[in-house]
């Protein structure tokens, strides 16, 4: 990996270029790049119908960021079936052992290891496993105690737990001070939501974009260039952080009806599930095979609280965890597999207690699951910093709840430091954590 | 009742917080000199944003923070009777005859006046549509603005998704949001406590001796009273979980204490001891929930917490500490009574220097709707809109709420300028803006009546001159009203209140 940080001092203000590339002449640029008819003759359908810089060649990953709102139950998404405390905490809620002949072998964990195994809700990310571009992190999650969702999620995209005083989220950071892949990028950041997740707020060029492949301003096509000129000329002098979006937004317009995603193809026959996180990934698919210059994504998937009846094997769990695994098993299927420059890392904020309620579900915990992929991900094993805590009363934390061994951020600052190439600015991605690299990356 | 008027005990604002405050906020906390010369120079997200200049009328800054949207009706009002008449007639909702908008309601949406055995047994779908609709509706339309925004308030404290529970949001949204958000604090509380919809939401429903569920307990006090660092602990959480189990409903959405479900052993939650009991005390071991929650109501954290929230909502995202205590002793003082804790917040001095908000997508429907007065025969389309802008009503999953920050929603804008032209562009159909009324003359004369319409004659001249310039650059027709109409919705200016 190149770390292209050392050749700029400076970090990238994101707020002056309005000028000097304005959305006409994006329009230029582009008209001059060949044109529609050039385009369609030499690339498939989905590809953008302009190229911004076809020579472009990019030597850092995007990161596509997923969050798991809600807190998962890691000792259902990754089960540690060889040790025989889960069993005995768990009388409802369980996953059987990849050998125990009582049940149907479809009901099974699969073994990962000798230890842990994936239950049959996560059976679509198997193959990336196998191919050694999927990790598993296990006891993982916040050092900070909070059980509360928001303030757990809010530290955690913050990157520094319980400082109220940060507005801006991790990634956000991890964009602003690092130069852009492209110079020329309308959009570096992009959140598939109507509202910008707490990771990526500070990101220059950063939006939420709810359907990427519906983003436009309506109306008559006739009077759309005019209309368009006198909302960005209104928002150019109205309040950040207001002026700075709609500027980016305009240009983003531009961008994104210049990529056909409805009529993108998926490589070597992967398949999104046709939900909200399928849906999602596959757009932000587009987005990477485009090369528009887009370098962070993303993602949340919610339904991971799971109080009641929470039924890992057939129920609510099972059709989170399958969702989950199906979408991010095709995005390894049709992204990760022809090797391009992708690090996807999934985290939540917190795990849940060990024994199950009375409601067959289980309330918050603490230690938990993430996940990581990618061609530059030291994949193919759950690694547990510091050895499996145990799930005996005694080596519980407060009696109840797996231990977190690792703080999640020593994971996402290796994978900013080797896969971003943003190693001079971990002080600002992660102010005050100085991380521990625990060999995540190759 | 008697009034609270602004007065010599209520402390005066600090200059409002502008960029540079907030960018030394960002800071703090990050410690090398040399980072921080870099972050310096980093676009940041405020949470603040001065008022505007040309905002010049406080009036109409009350009728901003207090509607949702300018209304002529309200402009004139407060024009003819000032600020503090017309601060009082809102505040005093029940006094305000509204009974247009009720009989609309209740021929257009006759489910949401049916009991709740009738409103629990009636098709998902059409509750769902008909509450959405309602709120749209009497967001837009109802003489009652402020007792909307605090109806909308405190349906985000007190969050309930309606894909978890179903019919029972609608129940929950008559009975206990709209019957008590301008009552007491306690009473709200209370009445959200007994509610079968929470119930169900929180998974309450489902807790029980020996294994009880900790999901209301705990959201209880971080998100209804206490607040995430107002003092309680996990054990309290878990303590209050015991205390609360039997509290379940019935199948004909109605409240139950089921005493077979209860855990009768002792338990100390928040310092307060509740001895054991035989389970032959019975259904009379619902008192150990209802005292808790007077211990919750009466609580200081409570009442700081409360007191912010609604600062923060009304007023400002970032009240200051002499704002809260004020508040907070008003909440103390007056018993949790919002009428009074309202009113307290919305005095002129701190209306006068409380920076601009960014509207919420259901802010800005509403808004638009209000400045254009079209004709309405229905509004499933402006419903389907409300969800494509980001904030599909009774649809957020988390208890939390949708979030109310501008660092949030004003990344999404092309949606919003879509919508405009949805609104203004339809000739047909639900609704229709009339342009009879914006064609009676001249340009400028159009141009005129959506500057004192949309924006009550508050508009920088540049906008004016932007809008008066589109419709000149075309042939003065229908359509091409349409869009400058559209166009001034879709303005930076209509987007803040």
């Amino acid at each position: 990996m190149t770390d292209h940080s050392s050749d700029h001092d400076e970090a990238d203000c994101g707020c002056s270029e309005y000028r000097s590339l304005s959305r006409r002449k994006f329009i230029q640029a582009s008209a001059g790049a060949g044109g529609a008819a050039f385009a369609a003759s030499m690339f498939p359908a989905w590809l953008p119908k302009v190229v911004l810089a076809p020579t472009y060649q990019s030597s850092r990953d995007v990161m596509v960021s997923i969050f798991q709102r809600g807190g998962v139950d890691g000792l259902t998404t990754c089960v540690p079936f060889a040790d025989n405390n889960y069993y005995t905490a768990r009388p409802t809620i369980r996953i059987p052992r990849p050998d125990d002949t009582s049940v149907p072998a479809a009901q099974r964990a699969t073994a990962l290891d000798n230890f842990f195994g994936f239950p049959p809700g996560m059976a679509g990310l198997v193959p990336a496993f196998a191919a050694t571009d999927l990790l598993v992190v296990h006891a993982t999650g916040l050092l900070d105690k909070s059980r509360s969702h928001f303030d757990a999620q809010r530290w955690m995209e913050v990157g520094k737990p319980v400082d109220a005083t940060i507005v801006t989220g991790w990634l956000g950071r991890h964009l602003a001070t690092v130069p852009p892949m492209r110079s020329d990028a309308l959009l570096r950041g992009i959140g598939i939501s109507s509202g910008l997740a707490k990771t990526l707020v500070g990101g220059p060029k950063t939006l939420p974009v709810a359907d990427p492949s519906n983003y436009n301003i309506g109306g008559a096509s006739a009077t759309r260039t005019a209309r368009l000129a006198v909302i960005e000329s209104d928002y150019g002098t109205t309040a950040d952080p207001l002026r700075t979006s709609a500027l980016d937004a305009v240009n983003t317009i531009e961008l994104l009806s210049a990529i056909n995603f409805t009529g993108y193809a998926p490589h070597n026959g992967a398949v999104y599930p046709n939900s909200g996180f399928g849906r999602a990934l596959k757009s932000v698919a587009a987005l990477i095979r485009a090369d528009v210059g887009v370098e962070a994504a993303q993602i949340d998937i919610g339904g991971w609280d799971t109080h009641s009846a929470q039924d890992p094997n057939a129920g609510s769990m099972f059709s989170t965890m399958n969702d989950f695994a199906n979408s991010l098993g095709a995005f390894w299927q049709d992204i990760v597999l022809d090797s391009l420059p992708v690090t996807a890392v999934s985290v939540s904020e917190f795990g849940r207690n060990l024994r199950e309620n009375g409601s067959n579900g289980t309330d918050h915990g603490r230690g938990t699951t993430m996940f990581a992929m990618g061609k530059g991900i030291a994949g193919g094993r759950v690694l547990v910093v510091g050895g499996w805590p145990g799930l005996d009363l005694n080596s519980l934390e407060d009696k109840q709840d797996l231990r977190v061994t690792v703080d999640y951020r020593d994971i996402l600052a290796e994978i900013v430091s080797r896969r971003l190439g943003n190693s001079a600015n971990l002080s600002a991605v992660f102010p005050g954590w100085t991380p521990t690299f625990r060999g995540v990356t190759r | 009742m008697p009034q609270v008027q602004k007065g010599p005990t209520l402390p005066r604002p600090a200059s409002p917080a502008g960029g540079e405050q907030s960018r030394r906020d960002f800071l703090r906390g990050l410690v090398s000199t040399t980072e921080r010369a870099r972050l310096e120079r980093l676009q940041v997200a405020y949470a603040t944003v001065p008022p505007f200049g040309y905002w010049s009328d406080v009036k109409l800054r009350l009728v901003r923070r207090a509607t949702m949207g300018l209304a002529a009706v309200d402009v004139n009002e407060v024009r003819r009777i000032g600020y503090q008449s017309w601060l009082n007639e809102q505040v005093q909702y029940d006094e305000i005859d509204d009974s247009a908008t009720e009989a609309l309601i209740a021929s257009r949406y006759p489910l949401l006046l049916q009991s709740p055995a009738q409103i629990t047994a009636a098709n998902t779908g059409t509750v769902q549509s008909q509450l959405q609709e309602a709120w749209i509706y009497r967001a837009a339309f109802s003489k009652r603005q402020l007792y909307e925004r605090m109806v909308e308030f405190w349906s985000d404290h007190f969050n309930i998704a309606i894909s978890k529970v179903g019919n029972l949001k609608a129940i929950d949204d008559r009975d206990v949001i709209r019957k008590y958000a301008m009552g007491t604090f306690g009473d709200l509380l209370k009445a959200s406590a007994h509610s079968p919809a929470m119930l169900a939401y929180l998974d309450q429903n489902t807790s029980r001796a020996g294994a009880p569920n900790q999901n209301y307990a705990r959201e209880l006090m971080e998100l209804h009273t206490l607040g995430v660092n107002g003092g309680y602990t996990q054990d309290d959480v878990a303590e209050m979980s015991r205390v609360l189990t039997g509290w379940t409903y019935g199948s004909a959405g109605d409240f139950l204490f089921n005493s077979g479900r209860h855990d009768f052993g002792a338990k100390t939650v928040l310092g307060v001891t509740i001895p054991a009991s035989s389970s032959s005390a019975g259904a009379s071991a619902v008192q150990e929930g209802e005292k808790m929650l007077d211990v919750l109501i009466n609580h200081p954290s409570t009442a700081r917490f409360i007191a912010t929230k609604m600062l923060k909502w009304l007023l400002t995202p970032e009240p200051t500490a002499q704002q809260v205590s004020a508040i907070a002793s008003v909440y103390r003082v007056t018993k949790g009574d919002i009428k009074y804790m309202v009113r307290a917040i919305l005095n002129d001095a701190w209306v006068a220097a409380a920076p601009a908000k960014f509207k919420r997508p259901f802010h800005f429907v509403a808004s638009s709707l209000r400045a254009t007065n079209p004709n309405v025969t229905a509004l499933t389309t402006m419903n389907s809109q409300v969800r494509t802008l980001g904030q599909q009503l009774f649809f957020y999953e988390t208890p939390d709420g949708y979030p109310d920050s501008v660092e949030y929603w004003s990344g999404n804008m092309p949606p919003r300028w879509s919508f405009t032209n949805t609104l203004a562009g339809a000739t047909t159909g639900q609704t229709v803006v009339d342009t009879a009324p914006y064609m009676t003359g001249s340009t400028a004369a159009a141009v005129d009546k959506i500057q004192a319409d949309f924006f009550a004659d508050e508009l920088p001249a540049s906008t004016r001159t932007a809008l008066l310039n589109y419709l000149n650059g075309g042939t003065f027709t229908a359509t091409r009203v349409r869009e400058t109409i559209a166009l001034a919705l879709s303005s930076a200016e209509f987007q803040w209140y």
